[in-house]
């Protein structure tokens, strides 16, 4: 190889952000069908049974991130298996640096996550409207600072856990993947959420539903903090 | 492989390329940190294959992971061509390839291959090429977990000839692979080592003997023995004769299996004994060495 044309080749590691997305849709599609198919159900089901509008407002911007959380595995999903078959292994020889590899991880749940909303609140409120429900400055408000960060935050956080489960531990017969119980996890601070928000008068709910996303976000944060202290590269390889 | 030549533009140069170096100065490297390679040292600059050998454990994939800059020394300095291996100019130099397929899930066969293409930065023209050079056209559209292990193999060494490197890291190439394949796979090394660093590590002594010039073994995560494969001067050479009408010439108490087993000084007592044992009357259908020298590097 001469020098000429290994300076070539000095480039920057192309992104591989892209096809991570892809990759993961054709992974998780099987849970983002399920959990985009489950958020149009229980839109349907609130308007088509309570009529008033009120369960729909109240209801629906509650349980979406549920289903957000569960339709966006496929993130999770790809990197427990880039890592297991030793794609990451690769990637890392070529110069791609783990903390990428981490945060492509993270991003690709995102986009999952940005799919879910995106169809559940446009056909959710179109069907909203179409039965004659007002969607009110209260759905919007709750939509806005709960359903949508709530929605991202719960995903990243099962995501997050899930990675950083797949790369500490060591791959068993039987138990080689986070898959399994990650969503348990997950879920289970909005599950809280959702109990607590129904026990609280209205005038706390947003103080309740605000904080809880607040809260999963700043553990988000933390993980991804303590994350980079515990993820050396060799966390990154299959111990296959 | 006829078609090599073409497939393979850089296959036989040796005018006009820069001589590479490896070079591990004191190298401890592992896990969580435990080591496993302790106090490495070898520097390695002729164009030739590196045989690397040892018993399970003794190191080699974490020598492999080491070189290739996945793992960070715990102590000393690898470097290639006087560059550390942490740098990213350093690692555009060699091309890897683990024992492991390193394919991702969700892609077919040629998208997986534009998938490592993207990260090489060459064209799918290159994918192209590596499809036709590995025969694998019949798998381009399939899954990659849809095939089998030999056929996964395959499509794993073609990442290998995407772009062209001036250092080689193979581990296990030929595994899972048939004989036919193996051997072409092994050409193609060959091609390789005539301008190139090639380390390729192997459980198929045999294997490694064939195309070997020099070997590493390694024994506890230490060097135990690197030098040229000819200086492994057996203690014996044993080698193993089918034939028909065998008894009464060759003794029956040197019988294993099919094969009469006589112990000789050297390769080359084989055309005598063969000529005598003609002359005596024997068919010989089958001559083969019973023991390899290599063999001795995992006592």
């Amino acid at each position: 190889m001469t020098d000429e044309s290994v300076v070539l080749l000095v480039a920057r590691t192309p992104t591989l952000t892209g096809t991570t997305i892809r990759r993961t849709i054709t992974v998780g599609w099987r849970y983002l069908a399920i959990g985009t198919a489950l958020s149009l159900l229980l839109a349907f089901l609130l308007l088509a049974g309570a009529r008033s509008g009120s369960a729909f407002a109240r209801t629906f911007p509650l349980e979406v991130p549920l289903f957000a959380i569960l339709g966006s595995m496929g993130g999770l999903m790809t990197f427990t298996s880039d890592r297991t078959k030793g794609v990451f292994e690769y990637l890392i020889a070529y110069g791609v640096r783990p903390r990428t590899l981490f945060i492509d991880g993270l991003i690709s749940t995102s986009a999952m996550v940005a799919i879910i909303l995106g169809l559940s609140l446009l056909v959710g409120f179109g069907a909203a409207d179409a039965y004659g429900v007002t969607l009110s400055a209260d759905l919007v408000q709750s939509v806005a600072l709960y359903t949508v960060p709530m929605s991202f935050a719960g995903a990243l956080f099962t995501a997050t856990v899930g990675m950083i489960w797949a790369s500490v531990s060591t791959p068993r017969t039987g138990i080689n993947s986070p898959i399994g119980i990650a969503p348990m996890v997950g879920i289970a601070p909005t599950v809280l959420v959702l109990v607590v928000a129904n026990t609280v008068p209205p005038s706390e709910f947003y103080y309740v539903t605000v904080g809880a996303a607040a809260a999963i976000i700043a553990a988000v944060v933390g993980l991804l903090v303590m994350s980079a202290r515990l993820m050396g590269r060799e966390r990154f390889l299959s111990s296959l | 492989m006829s078609a090599l030549p073409v497939l393979a533009p850089w296959a036989g140069r040796s005018n006009g390329r820069d001589r590479h170096r490896i070079e591990f100065r004191g190298v401890s490297s592992g896990y969580h940190g435990k080591r496993v390679l302790e106090d490495l040292s070898f520097v390695i600059e002729e164009p030739a294959i590196y045989v690397v050998l040892g018993p399970n454990g003794a190191g080699k994939t974490t020598l492999f992971r080491t070189l290739a800059g996945i793992l960070e020394p715990y102590a000393g300095a690898v470097e290639i061509d006087g560059i550390d291996i942490g740098r990213h100019e350093a690692r555009t130099r060699l091309q890897y390839l683990s024992h492991i397929d390193g394919m991702p899930d969700g892609l077919r066969v040629e998208e997986a291959l534009r998938f490592y293409a993207t990260v090489e930065g060459v064209t799918d023209r290159e994918v192209e090429r590596v499809v036709r050079l590995l025969g694998i056209e019949e798998l381009r559209g399939r899954f990659f977990s849809e095939l089998s292990q030999g056929q996964k193999k395959r499509v794993s060494v073609a990442r290998v000839f995407l772009q062209e490197r001036c250092i080689y890291l193979l581990d296990e190439p030929t595994s899972n692979l048939d004989p036919k394949l193996a051997r072409e796979i092994r050409d193609l090394v060959l091609a390789l080592s005539r301008d190139d660093l090639v380390l390729y590590s192997s459980h198929n002594l045999f294997e490694a003997k064939e195309i070997g010039k020099y070997v590493l073994a390694l024994r506890g995560g230490r060097v135990g023995y690197f030098g040229l494969l000819s200086d492994l001067l057996p203690a014996k050479y044993l080698i193993g004769i089918r034939a028909e009408g065998a008894e009464g010439v060759l003794a029956v108490s040197s019988k294993r299996g099919d094969y009469y087993v006589q112990e000789l000084a050297g390769p080359e007592e084989v055309p005598k004994l063969i000529a005598e044992l003609v002359a005596k009357g024997l068919r010989i259908r089958e001559v083969k060495e019973m023991e390899n020298p290599l063999e001795d590097l995992f006592a």
